[in-house]
């Protein structure tokens, strides 16, 4: 039960809502979905004395076409995500990532902004930006700047995104035709967090590729497996990539879904999958 | 028509499904207020001093209460089952704690205001001055000297202990040609209705009456622990019970928050409310579970368990009124289950920790007897080399050997264990099972197939208990207009009980079923009786049913014989008819009779009959035995429906993760009712068997704080993630039931503990796995895995 008073504000317009963060001095949040915000108010968790919605502000949702990239609006609900057929020509993983977000109606409810200044360590579309190059574009009273998806995750939960700022837009590289992409999760039950996440793409000609892995440690890791796959994507290439992965996942930490012994090991299963997947879709 | 074994619909369906049934949430009298509760924050303190200033002074803050002016006005609370009575330590609990908090949620105080919100930021306002004390968090360290302890007074953190024996279990374990020694652990965890707990008292001081609307399984013992922690008249009480959204045990008086609403309404005079937050539930709703079976078996290579020594170690959490610790007890009471071992020694030690109180929770402590047997049968049958069906089938007791009696005292009625399993296994193709396995491995699937032997028994009836009693009462009332009405002292929690007993009533009055009305849940108007648990519901419910529906069928065959110019032996009823038996064309109808004799008493027909068409009745369950044996032993579970599973999984061994393939079910709860409703309990009580078995855990750090406190945390499974169903029955009948009825309620959370660990292992036979512990996360068995391999990997 939220049982704090705040105030309430549905600004018509982004201008408007930048001032009404502008004002209220680092003790306002943006609601967009409310998927993660009221569950936070409602446990305690956060208290702020403003919420500022941002669902009446128009342009902030769809996905778009901008030569190379995918500009897809902060505003984009999960179920956009999963069946926009932008979506599935030109970044897939997305909408690989966005089958698993909660349930039905989480998912017409939540956001793609949403996830990403939430930050939870084992959101799904955590490593899926960062597999993708994606950027996120914010804006500020002061004008708009832009960061690589791999330098916007700072900690569990935070961000490089700054006080006055609002996460509007996230743009998305189109992966080159013949590129192989996989996303795969562990998980207990349908709708909750992974435990482990990963998601992989092998660029074409399956020399190069990257791979992503969530629920490993405080923030989305990825390495780089082009030195790996080069000489193709082997039983051994694969066990290569494992050990990066194993590597990588040394910052895991335990939960109550298991140790961080096991969130490592699971680092090391999963990176394998994904790229073999990858891989296998590649040409 | 007759209705007894067709499977028809819940008569609550229409209203229900509609989105128009009533719950206490959905009353919201004129004037109401709302109460919200400050929790102990930690799992063991004393309490210095509570400032209520700050509170009180907030806007629309009506009252605030601490345990101070409860403990000068009120008892403590009742107790739901008579610790004294049955050889246990009682504690006094009070509605608010007034000195000394023991787990993380006791309530401390409570604020009654206008409107939910301010209620609950009232409460938090309330300013507590604690001084922690050391908790204690782990059952086997409270037992240890020296532990810090839960209740001073006590001298130490011992509950209740049992301790039985049957045979020679020295003799047996020293000519045994092999002994197996483990433990089975059983984690902390509970049922999660979708209905959290709720109340709404409402004080009429004119009539000096209080109706209390409780989303409650007992009506009638709850006015009686409402009346007795007051210190008020049972007669100026009415409890009313509205829909209720779930219970599984859970909605089993008596919690703090009962007498508190209560006092409070009658103190303030106005309606208040209380709902409790899902939080709230999880912490302080009552849990379960929490138990460690240590085990030493003794065999022969032929399979034959001619020995067994059992010690069961209970966390039962904080002592309070609540009937939960009553599990421990029924865990040592059930084994070793349906096997027939001459030898045994079984000990109970019921331990209180600084965690949340036990209340009742589906299974209730039966299932930690048969996970155990399940795992010691499968162990045996390891070391044998035996199959495991086949070592079960050589320790059953046989059909023939019935009543028999276990070690415990429990008398069990009757059942065909050796063909349900075979039956199951029939169902699953357990022969060409192997096959099937192998091939599935040569594309490198892992998929492995288990058992389960689930024993359920049911009626309990304790000792002088308020609660807990192997009767139940029915009024059954013909109305001059030929409808029916029926009252019940059994409850329903949504389970449709209420359509099974119309079934019962509707053949034995030859009456069709939608001239019934049945009505529950009401002190006022409703027969004596202790509500819903123990799936008793039709075992005692059904059965006070089909008495007092039959005194009112002799009495209008009577009538219709005159009417008839017959015999009565001559008359049979069926369709809302009274016909000559043989010629069924010649009849009355059912109405005529009735009219008769509500509007023609004096008249030929109805002269020598008693006016009015209504009979209450009781049931009471002759297989139950309260005179104590020299080993202090009684018998308290009249009635032992079972049940046999087989399950396939797929195990995922890189991440130990696995998914059920397909579920298996034969079950056996003596004559059925209704095959649909039946079907779909045992569809529910799987599924919280899965969700037991491998995903709900109520989890405590050792400070005692719980660490799932949400539905993101304790982690239910839901239509998603569990497979479909096939359910066989098999109807041995109780001999102690006028329909041969043995209670289906609580039976289906049994058979995945012992039947997935079983399936599991299975599937990674060639790798030695051992499951003792639950729930099966997937860490859990990859750890396991891990653990054969020698930790390498």
């Amino acid at each position: 039960m939220i049982s704090r008073e705040y105030e309430f504000h549905a600004p018509k317009t982004l201008n408007e809502a930048l001032s009404l963060l502008e004002k209220s001095g680092g003790n306002a949040k943006l609601i967009a979905g409310g998927m993660s915000l009221v569950p936070m108010m409602t446990l305690g968790l956060a208290h702020p004395d403003a919420v500022i919605s941002l669902n009446k502000v128009p342009g902030l949702d769809g996905v778009k076409e901008d030569g190379g990239v995918l500009a897809i609006g902060a505003m984009t609900r999960h179920h956009v995500l999963k069946t926009n057929p932008l979506i599935a020509q030109h970044a897939p993983l997305l909408a690989e990532a966005a089958k698993y977000v909660g349930d039905v109606q989480v998912r017409h409810r939540g956001t793609l902004g949403g996830v990403l200044v939430h930050a939870d360590p084992a959101a799904d579309y955590l490593p899926v930006c960062l597999a993708l190059g994606a950027q996120i574009k914010l804006q500020s009273a002061k004008g708009v700047r832009t960061v690589e998806a791999r330098d916007f995750f700072k900690d569990i939960m935070t961000t490089s995104i700054e006080d006055g700022e609002i996460l509007v837009e996230v743009r998305v590289p189109k992966l080159p035709a013949g590129s192989g992409s996989s996303y795969q999760r562990l998980h207990r039950v349908e709708g909750n967090y992974a435990i482990v996440n990963a998601a992989a793409v092998v660029e074409p000609g399956k020399k190069k590729g990257r791979v992503a892995l969530g629920g490993v440690g405080p923030t989305p890791v990825m390495i780089d497996v082009s030195a790996h796959i080069a000489s193709g994507v082997s039983d051994d290439a694969l066990r290569r990539v494992s050990d990066a992965a194993f590597a990588a996942a040394e910052n895991a930490y335990g939960d109550l879904n298991g140790d961080a012994k096991y969130k490592q090991a699971m680092a090391r299963v999963y990176a394998q999958r994904v790229v073999r997947a990858a891989a296998a879709q590649a040409q | 028509m007759k209705y007894i074994g067709t499977g028809m619909t819940s008569l609550t369906n229409r209203q229900l499904a509609a989105g128009k049934g009533t719950f206490v949430a959905d009353y919201k009298p004129e004037g109401m207020l709302h109460m919200a509760v400050l929790r102990s924050p930690y799992a063991s303190a004393r309490i210095r001093s509570i400032d209520t200033k700050a509170a009180e002074q907030m806007p629309g803050v009506v009252y605030v209460i601490t345990g101070q002016e409860v403990a000068a006005n009120m008892n403590p609370i009742f107790e739901a089952y008579d610790t004294a009575a049955m050889g246990a330590k009682g504690v006094k609990w009070y509605a608010l704690v007034p000195e000394r908090v023991r787990f993380v949620g006791e309530c401390v105080a409570a604020v009654v205001a206008e409107d939910k919100w301010t209620a609950r930021a009232a409460a938090d306002a309330i300013e507590v001055d604690y001084e922690e004390l050391q908790p204690v968090t782990d059952p086997e360290k409270a037992m240890e000297p020296g532990a810090p302890l839960v209740e001073p007074e006590w001298g130490d953190n011992i509950l209740v202990t049992r301790d039985f024996r049957s045979g020679d279990p020295d003799k047996a374990f020293a000519e045994a040609d092999g002994t197996i020694s483990g433990v089975v652990k059983q984690h902390r965890y509970t049922g999660a209705a979708i209905e959290p707990r709720a109340y709404l008292a409402n004080y009429d001081p004119y009539q000096d009456l209080l109706t209390f609307h409780a989303s409650t399984q007992n009506p009638h013992p709850m006015r009686v622990f409402l009346a007795e922690t007051l210190g008020i008249p049972e007669t100026s009480i009415r409890v009313i019970q509205p829909h209720v959204g779930g219970g599984f045990g859970l909605k089993i008086p008596t919690f703090q928050e009962e007498p508190l609403l209560a006092y409070l309404a009658r103190k303030l005079q106005r309606p208040i409310r209380f709902v409790a937050e899902r939080t709230e539930d999880l912490l302080a709703g009552g849990h379960a579970r929490e138990e460690r079976l240590y085990y030493e078996v003794a065999y022969k290579k032929d399979g034959t368990v001619t020995g067994l020594r059992a010690k069961v170690i209970a966390d039962v959490g904080a002592p309070s009124a609540l009937c939960g610790w009553g599990q421990s007890f029924v865990t040592s009471y059930c084994i070793p289950t349906c096997y027939k071992i001459p030898n045994n020694r079984v000990q109970l030690f019921s331990v209180v920790t600084n965690k949340c109180p036990w209340n009742a929770y589906r299974g209730y402590g039966k299932e930690a007897a048969s996970f155990m047997m399940d795992r010691i049968m499968d162990n045996v049958a390891r070391e044998t080399g035996l199959d495991r069906a086949e070592v079960r089938l050589r320790n059953y007791i046989q059909p023939h050997e019935f009543p028999y009696s276990q070690v415990s005292g429990a008398m069990l009625d009757s059942g065909d264990y050796p063909k349900a399993l075979r039956k199951v296994l029939d169902m699953i193709d357990y022969e060409n099972f192997p096959a099937m396995q192998a091939a599935a491995r040569k594309e490198g699937r892992y998929l492995g197939i288990g058992i389960g032997q689930e024993l359920t028994p049911e009626g309990c009836s304790m000792p002088r208990s308020t609660l807990l009693g192997g009767w139940d009462g029915c009024t059954v009332r013909v109305n001059p207009s030929g409808q029916v009405t029926i009252l019940t002292g059994v409850t329903s929690p949504g389970s449709g009980n209420e359509t099974a007993i119309a079934q019962i009533v509707a053949d034995e009055l030859g009456v069709s079923i939608d001239h019934i009305k049945v009505i529950q849940g009401d002190t006022d108007t409703c027969p004596y009786g202790l509500g819903n648990y123990s799936s008793r519901s039709i075992i005692m419910g059904g059965s006070a049913a089909k008495v007092a529906a039959n005194e009112l069928r002799e009495k209008m065959l009577k009538v219709a014989s005159k009417l008839l110019e017959v015999a009565p032996d001559d008359v049979d009823a069926e369709d809302d008819k009274f016909f000559l038996k043989g010629a069924p064309t010649r009849f009355v109808t059912f109405k005529e009779v009735a009219s008769t004799v509500y509007r023609d008493c004096h008249g030929k027909a109805a002269f020598d009959v008693e006016p009015g068409l209504e009979a209450t009745r009781y049931f009471k369950h002759p297989n139950v035995y309260h005179q104590p044996d020299t080993q202090g032993r009684f018998s308290s579970y009249p009635s032992w429906p079972n049940q046999a599973v087989a399950i396939i999984v797929e195990v995922d061994p890189e991440t130990g993760k696995f998914k059920i393939v397909r579920y298996c079910a034969v079950h056996d709860s003596g004559v059925v009712i209704n095959p649909l409703l039946a079907e779909a309990n045992l569809h529910g009580g799987f599924v919280q068997g899965i969700g037991g078995a491998a995903f709900e855990h109520l989890v405590y750090d050792e400070s005692g704080q719980l660490l799932t406190t949400t539905f993101m945390d304790y982690t239910c499974p839901t239509a998603v993630d569990v497979p479909s169903f096939e359910v066989a029955h098999q109807e041995t009948p109780s001999p102690f039931t006028p329909l041969g009825t043995k209670g289906v309620g609580e039976s289906g959370v049994t058979g995945p503990l012992g039947g997935l660990c079983s399936a599991i292992e299975n599937a990674l036979a060639d790798r030695n796995v051992r499951l003792t512990e639950l729930p099966l996360t997937p860490s859990r068995v990859w750890e396991a895995i891990s653990a054969a391999q020698g930790g390498n990997r």
